[in-house]
């Protein structure tokens, strides 16, 4: 995994194998299975790569098909869907051992202006009177196995409380709430689409505590197997991923082993820039087997 | 042949080879395929390439280029997952020659887990709401005429949005709220259920992102850009289901909408999203 904004931007450069034909770097980790931020981060790279600069991405739907395998680096192949007067798109299968493991879509559209409104940002303490996160998973699980942290290092992250351990009520409509700050810890260039590809990144952690908040349980206490099975961002205005934003996730619903949560992004200063939703496999892992660990998404 | 039967017939499809189908077409007075129909006519044809132990759980879409209601659609699947869990499915809906949307859909075989849900909002009964075909008229909307008759089966009552009959959300400045329903009893298949909520499902979504501007219809350009379900549990589309909306954002010509779909019961049984181009016309 990589520690910091300078391994991060290593691993968002893709080697270009031939028109429309990627391949990504693979950084050393413990976990027994490709981050899904990475490949999601990755394939999004490849599609832009094959898109007139003048369009900007605003949307991806992605599926993640197969576990990625951490030892094998992942080929992006990327088809052209349309290219468009105001928009492109690209699906971009990520492949590895000749099946593909993801499949993503992103569409690209030329700057216009329109109506403008977006919703009003929750009130929350500021990142630095909010929680270490480190510090309440010690507190909660003292013999967590804490090694691999240090993996997760290019994300500075600040929790501010889900509707599972009290530190946020939950609202009349909505039993599943989780809150926290976050951004890549340290400073990256300016170029407006390594903060897109940044975002996606970091992106795919910690939406599942939403859901997982009403039952008593979190990702991190190492009972559940936690797989994303999609992954949707609307990116609605620029921002810079290395300064902090607030990731507010809802759990409208879970049931037949699945858990889907909504997400707004705002930056401190109350602005919506991003809406993420996924949707994940929960489930809880029988207790007379021994659970694999490093289900960090 | 009533309404509601020419909507179950638009959802059968014709099977050319394995893996590959064809739509057939209503009598539209429109110009452009309404979007719904070219989602549900994928749904339909991802679930025919797939074991019936499997239940389609979301899909994800793109609307690529305006359909043309003169030749049918042919619907191409391929198949990009076959698991134990789960199988996945990418169909792409096709006009000469060309590509016009994009679905990916996943399945799942049923399991247990835990269990939760927003709760549905307090609003009133069908009978408050006003028919949508007849606000839009009373709006100006110049295919008020033509939507109404290539809508005919389904019944919308439209409760109110930000700005006409809900009253202020603390965080959202833009909702919109109608209670739906298919007019008449439909086949007992669950599939022509799905399929026809899919159908449903893009009607009015994306107006939730204008209800927070006087947007004139006649001077506003809308065009579906994605389209995503996940469907939670199977119901009966002919029964009245809230379709509760908001939209968390708007900028750069395009609006995002979500939608969750409740039971009279109180029952959430999908959750939607979509984005939409909203262009202001000079």
């Amino acid at each position: 995994m990589p520690r910091d904004a300078a391994a991060l931007l290593a691993l968002l450069d893709l080697e270009r194998i031939d028109d429309n034909l990627f391949r990504g770097a693979m950084e050393p980790s413990s976990l027994p299975r490709v981050f899904g931020g990475q490949v999601a981060a990755q394939a999004l790279v490849a599609g832009t790569r094959t898109v007139d600069p003048a369009y900007a991405v605003h949307s991806l739907h992605s599926y993640f098909l197969q576990p990625g395998d951490p030892a094998a680096r992942i080929v992006y192949d990327v088809e052209t869907l349309r290219d468009g007067r105001s928009f492109s798109t690209r699906r971009v299968l990520a492949r590895q051992h000749g099946r593909p493991i993801f499949a993503l879509t992103a569409n690209f559209q030329v700057a216009e202006d329109g109506w403008d409104h977006h919703d009003v940002m929750p009130t929350v303490p500021s990142p630095e009177d909010s929680l270490d996160p480190r510090r309440v998973l010690a507190e909660l699980y003292p013999d967590r196995d804490t090694s691999g942290d240090s993996e997760w290092d290019v994300a500075d992250l600040r929790y501010v409380g889900s509707s599972g351990d009290g530190l946020l009520a939950p609202g009349p409509e909505h039993p599943a709430l989780q809150r926290c700050w976050l951004r890549v810890s340290s400073a990256l260039p300016d170029d407006p689409f390594l903060h897109v590809a940044a975002f996606t990144y970091l992106s795919d952690m910690t939406l599942m505590g939403a859901a997982l908040a009403p039952h008593g349980a979190r990702p991190e206490d190492g009972t559940h197997l936690i797989a994303s099975l999609d992954h949707a961002i609307w990116f609605h205005r620029p921002f810079r991923a290395d300064e902090w934003w607030l990731y507010d996730q809802t759990s409208p619903w879970a049931g037949g082993g699945r858990g889907l949560v909504t997400a707004g992004v705002f930056t401190a200063d109350g602005t919506l820039v991003a809406t993420v939703a996924q949707e994940a496999l929960m489930r809880k892992f029988d207790p007379s087997r021994r659970p694999s660990r490093g289900d960090a998404s | 042949m009533s309404d509601v039967a020419e909507l179950v017939e638009l959802l059968d499809l014709e099977q050319i080879e394995p893996d590959l189908f064809r739509g057939s077409q209503p009598d539209s007075a429109r110009a452009r395929v309404y979007g719904g129909q070219v989602a549900a006519q994928a749904v339909v044809a991802g679930i025919r390439t797939v074991d019936p132990a499997y239940a389609v759980h979301s899909l994800h879409s793109y609307f690529l280029r305006p359909g043309d209601y003169a030749v049918p659609i042919v619907y191409d699947v391929e198949r990009i997952r076959d698991g134990r869990s789960f199988q996945s499915r990418r169909v792409v809906a096709r006009q000469h020659g060309r590509p016009i949307y994009y679905q990916t859909l996943d399945f799942q075989l049923p399991e247990e887990g835990y269990e939760h849900q927003d709760a549905m909002p307090r609003v009133g009964p069908p009978e408050d709401g006003l028919d949508l075909v007849d606000l839009m008229r009373a709006r100006g909307n110049a295919d008020a005429d033509a939507l109404g008759k290539e809508w005919s089966a389904l019944d919308v009552r439209y409760l109110g949005n930000s700005r006409h009959g809900l009253p202020e959300h603390p965080r959202h400045r833009a909702q919109a709220q109608m209670w739906i329903r298919i007019r008449e009893e439909l086949p007992a298949d669950p599939v022509v259920h799905l399929a026809a909520f899919t159908y449903a499902s893009d009607v009015s979504l994306l107006g939730a992102s204008l209800a927070a501007h006087d947007a004139d219809p006649t001077k506003t350009q809308m065009a579906s850009l994605d389209h995503t379900i996940w469907f939670h549990r199977p119901f009966r589309v002919d029964e009245w289901w809230l379709y509760d909306q908001f939209s968390p954002s708007a900028s750069g010509a395009r609006g995002l909408s979500l939608g969750r779909v409740f039971l009279a019961d109180g029952t959430l049984v999908a959750s939607l999203a979509q984005e939409g181009l909203i262009r202001p016309r000079s």
